[in-house]
């Protein structure tokens, strides 16, 4: 009894210990933002519950292609990381700190736009993967006070009007994620 | 000892042809290598990197809506394989050398690339546009915008309509280079 009892609980462990790596390989989220931090020395603030809250019951809107006002994020896809008041400086290494990003989320992500303004520290960086019928998206804007990585699940559709001004597409994405219109 | 060198002539010849192959192939891509640019965002004061892929490209063409500017855009993306655009603007003149144009130009200078348009003013800097043609077919197309402040590279890749090129202006983050359509010519009576 003891015996299936070890061999129980040692498949449990290993089930357990899978599903962890599973998760830390698949979180690129996680890997950006934690990038983030270790380049920039700053750290990342939760959203509050209330706010989480108020911006999956937000119908929140953003602006594609003259007017048409549509949401971009799937429901219940929204991952944000928020850094407020913090110092982003890269003295001048922006170049290292793409590298990094890039590496950090691995190779399933191609890289769609990044700007760059060293000057002001401002970069944005979108980032897209296939995801089943959907696409992943993972957008990360930083200023020189402030951050935001989002990443959202998006429709082919939306996309494909997204991608005719890929310039705007990380404010877009962003401002959809979190702002709310209450 | 001569079997040796018999195995080797059997392995080392068709590993060569498939080299030179290869090598013949890479000259003939129409897809740019604008990676070791990638150092001006450094020195940059803005800069934006455009990648739109072949499979982005015709999920993009497939989902668009059937309005006549929309259909247009659809019937000109269809048959692209990628759109890449670096746009560099700098503070001050000079700031990326004659080796990062040279770096784009080399390429270009290969077979299959013909330069169509050079257009200078000392206002504006210069603008060179080159196609590659494969077959009769235009297979890419490569423009290097140079400003003393500025440097452009766009770089569509895949069967351009050049009459419709100006449609991609502001879309897939080609920026607006003010290209004209070739005017039509009249019939002669």
């Amino acid at each position: 009894m003891a015996k299936l009892k070890f061999i129980f609980l040692t498949f449990i462990c290993l089930l357990l210990l899978g599903g962890s790596a599973t998760s830390a390989r698949g979180d690129d989220f996680g890997a950006a933002v934690k990038t983030i931090e270790q380049f920039y020395r700053v750290k990342h603030q939760s959203i509050p519950l209330l706010a989480r809250a108020g911006m999956k019951a937000a119908t929140t809107a953003a602006r594609i292609k003259g007017g048409e006002y549509k949401r971009i994020a799937e429901a219940g896809s929204v991952k944000v990381a928020f850094f407020q008041d913090q110092e982003f400086d890269s003295q001048g290494n922006i170049p290292s700190f793409r590298t990094a990003l890039a590496k950090a989320i691995g190779g399933t992500w191609s890289p769609l736009v990044q700007t760059f303004a060293p000057r002001e520290e401002e970069q944005t960086y979108v980032f897209i993967r296939l995801a089943g019928e959907k696409f992943n998206v993972l957008v990360v804007t930083l200023g020189r006070h402030e951050g935001t990585v989002v990443q959202v699940n998006v429709n082919p559709h939306t996309l494909a009007l997204l991608m005719q001004s890929p310039d705007d597409m990380g404010k877009a994405i962003t401002d959809d994620a979190t702002q709310n219109d209450n | 000892m001569k079997p040796f060198f018999q195995n080797t002539l059997k392995l080392t010849f068709p590993a060569a042809l498939l080299l030179l192959a290869m090598s013949a192939a890479s000259a003939q891509e129409p897809r740019l290598q604008i990676s070791n640019l990638d150092y001006l965002a450094g020195k940059a004061s803005q800069t934006v990197d455009v990648n739109v892929d072949e499979h982005l490209l015709q999920m993009t063409a497939k989902f668009l809506g059937n309005d006549p500017d929309d259909k247009e855009i659809k019937d000109l993306v269809s048959g692209l394989k990628g759109i890449y655009v670096k746009v560099f603007e700098f503070e001050h003149e000079n700031e990326y050398s004659a080796a990062d144009v040279d770096s784009i130009r080399t390429q270009l200078r290969q077979p299959g690339w013909a330069k169509i348009l050079t257009f200078t003013s000392k206002k504006e800097g210069s603008v060179e546009v080159y196609l590659m043609t494969a077959n009769d077919r235009i297979s890419g197309l490569a423009l290097l915008a140079l400003d003393p402040k500025e440097l452009t590279i766009v770089n569509i890749v895949g069967p351009v309509d050049l009459s419709k090129l100006s449609k991609l202006e502001g879309n897939f983050g080609v920026p607006d280079l003010h290209i004209e359509a070739p005017a039509k010519t009249k019939p002669k009576n």
